[in-house]
């Protein structure tokens, strides 16, 4: 694989001509679609510009073959890379499907979740690469091997999919400013009361984030006090995490293959578990 | 433990294969020690619940599915989006500051579940823990071995929470409430001796790298629903008197052989399965096999012993005063069947030594109740 950054600039002009082909044969839902992998993929573009560190290169960096005949899983997968999106953490499939339900219309069900990962991997071995993104586990930061029941998402930088010992916490913080500001900007129409009671539901386990007296919330959490308190609590977590998701996605790009690093390596033995220590 | 009674034990269980102990079979020693019947049964691996089934005495219960969904839905749910809740109530009572919020999964090793190899991890981070250079708190299902008269046993506690710089503490996850501060007591307590036993291994575990036992904490932390509501709480429950029994308890499993000494040779609980797993041995024989053993029944066995409906109804037969529970036993200390209290009362039978006391509080009793009678 080349330069990451090279590859990423490769695949936004494909995808830039791609929409300007599908605008013009005036097909709007394809070209709705591509525009949203585009800015993913300028997103990453500018993570990688402003961290300066090397990232996973994405997988999909050949000409986007996006594909005509949806196959019937493919609404959940966009459902459920919606809710990773507004997150931004690796999530359980029960997270997923909360988050889901309080901002977006459609259905999603956690069982519906579980044949969606096996099927990422399969569909992932048999064309690499065939897909602009796969839905993928997050990784241990010691073992590199697949965390139980996280999902990610394959273009996300791999400290973002690493899961170290303080990163539940932290993943837990910056999901709830997420779910705050996503609060705070949708109209009442686009979120429902859900997502105030999901904030709320993660607000109780903040320190500071709900008023005192908690038998006077005539209208709910205040999104912006919960994302300070979240906040607050983050900063003392976030060295650290990152310490150790940094180090741990060096050490993954050293030694694991590329499919690895996506869907993480199996524990061949115990000696390499003592290895890792 | 040595090699006779070893084969002496596998000789009781005959063909079957051995079941390990677990917490609950290991908790059942702290709350009737004195039963030798399941001291045996236990001993030897034997399925107390086939056993009991072919002696014609099913225990129509077992562990409910419900309960079981319930107990793992609460428990997934405290454990949820990074332990927020559990972090919040072992904020309120283990002091937890801010930064203690490491979290280390130990359900399986790179997706390896066996019990050997999580053991061997959970052994590797806690004792790197207790020396100071563990990365977490939450070490959520460790998997302990602990020895048990000579065979390996693997405990698997719901959380092991461990403050920096001081102790380990056992964390049970209950779904149980506790309604204004209090819980059931039977619940509890059942709920704490299983978690003395996580404890006594836990010390155990950290004894090999040469840890002492003050590294883990006597208080256990319970945590279940709160009143009403589905949301946790905690307690400390002191579990040191129970630690205590059931180290005793352990101790004397390795004087079992005592035990199977006094057995007449040949008799064995083997219920001679077919291949589909059908015993075959008969019914009565094997009763008698088991009327051979010495029972020590409980009302509150019905609560934990697989064997319990065969005890009493062998405890009714004898007219023993065990089906009374202990609180009237301990009342007639001296007397052992309802036949003897009751011939004692009326006067039909003349009183031992020991017995004159007793006997006189009885006939007390027996005019009381006859004078009521005659009123009425």
């Amino acid at each position: 694989m080349t330069d990451p950054l090279d590859a990423l600039e490769k695949s936004i002009s494909t995808l830039r001509r791609a929409i300007r082909d599908a605008s013009a044969a005036g097909d709007t839902d394809h070209a709705g679609e591509l525009r949203a992998q585009l800015r993913r993929a300028e997103r990453a573009w500018d993570a990688l510009v402003d961290t300066g560190e090397p990232v996973a290169p994405p997988h999909h960096p050949g000409p986007v073959a996006v594909p005509l005949a949806r196959g019937s899983q493919l609404p959940a997968r966009e459902h459920v890379h919606r809710a990773l999106m507004l997150l931004g953490t690796a999530a359980a499939p029960k997270l997923l499907v909360s988050v889901h339900e309080a901002f977006f219309p459609g259905e999603l069900s956690a069982s519906k979740l579980s044949s969606l990962r096996r099927d990422e991997e399969r569909s992932f071995r048999s064309s690499p690469g065939a897909r602009p993104y796969y839905l993928c586990p997050a990784l241990t930061h010691d073992l590199l091997s697949p965390v139980r029941a996280l999902i990610t998402i394959s273009t996300w930088p791999l400290e973002q999919r690493i899961i170290g010992p303080l990163s539940p916490r932290v993943d837990f913080l910056t999901g709830t400013v997420r779910i705050a500001e996503a609060a705070q900007t949708a109209t009442p129409a686009e979120a429902g009361p859900g997502a105030l009671q999901l904030l709320w539901r993660f607000a109780v386990n903040i320190p500071g984030a709900l008023p005192q007296d908690a038998s006077t919330r005539p209208t709910g959490p205040d999104p912006q006090r919960v994302i300070d308190a979240a906040r607050a609590e983050l900063a003392i977590h976030t060295d650290a995490d990152h310490a150790t998701r940094t180090e741990a996605a060096r050490r993954a790009r050293k030694k694991l293959a590329d499919d690895q690093q996506l869907f993480g390596a199996p524990l061949q033995d115990v000696r390499r578990l003592r290895a890792v220590d | 433990m040595n090699a006779p009674v070893d084969d002496r034990l596998a000789a009781l269980r005959g063909s079957a294969r051995r079941l390990p102990y677990s917490a609950r079979s290991l908790a059942a020693l702290e709350n009737n020690p004195r039963c030798t019947l399941r001291a045996l049964l236990d001993s030897s691996g034997s399925d107390k619940a086939a056993i009991a089934e072919r002696a014609g005495f099913p225990s129509p219960f077992g562990q409910s599915t419900f309960a079981l969904a319930r107990g793992n839905a609460f428990e997934a749910m405290v454990k949820a989006n990074g332990c927020a809740e559990l972090l919040r109530v072992l904020r309120e009572t283990l002091q937890l500051t801010l930064p203690e919020v490491g979290y280390t999964d130990l359900n399986d090793v790179g997706g390896d579940a066996r019990p050997e190899i999580r053991a061997a991890r959970t052994a590797h981070l806690l004792v790197r823990a207790a020396l100071g250079q563990g990365d977490s708190t939450l070490y959520d299902h460790p998997m302990l071995r602990l020895i048990v008269g000579g065979h390996a046993v693997f405990l698997e506690p719901d959380l092991v929470a461990f403050r920096i710089g001081d102790r380990f503490h056992v964390v049970e996850i209950k779904s149980f409430p506790i309604i204004d501060g209090q819980a059931a007591p039977a619940q509890v307590r059942s709920a704490t001796t299983q978690a003395c036993a996580y404890v006594i291994a836990l010390r155990a575990m950290l004894a090999q790298a040469g840890i002492g036992p003050q590294a883990v904490s006597d208080q256990i932390i319970l945590v279940a629903p709160k009143d009403f509501t589905n949301r946790p709480t905690a307690a400390f429950v002191d579990a040191r008197k129970q630690v205590a029994t059931l180290t005793r308890q352990l101790d004397r499993i390795a004087r079992i052989g005592d035990l199977v000494a006094l057995l007449s040779d040949g008799l064995t609980f083997d219920l001679d399965p077919d291949s589909d797993d059908r015993p075959r041995r008969p019914a009565e024989e094997l009763t008698s096999a088991l009327d051979q053993v010495d029972t020590t029944y409980r009302p509150d066995c019905l609560n934990h012993c697989e064997m319990a409906f065969y005890c009493r109804s062998r405890a009714r037969a004898n007219m023993s005063l065990d089906v009374l529970g202990p609180a009237v036993r301990e009342q007639l200390g001296g007397i052992d069947t309802t036949t003897m209290a009751l011939g004692l009362a009326r006067g039909q039978l003349v009183p031992a030594d020991d017995q004159r006391e007793m006997t006189t509080a009885l006939r007390h009793a027996a005019r009381l109740r006859a004078e009521l009678g005659g009123a009425a």
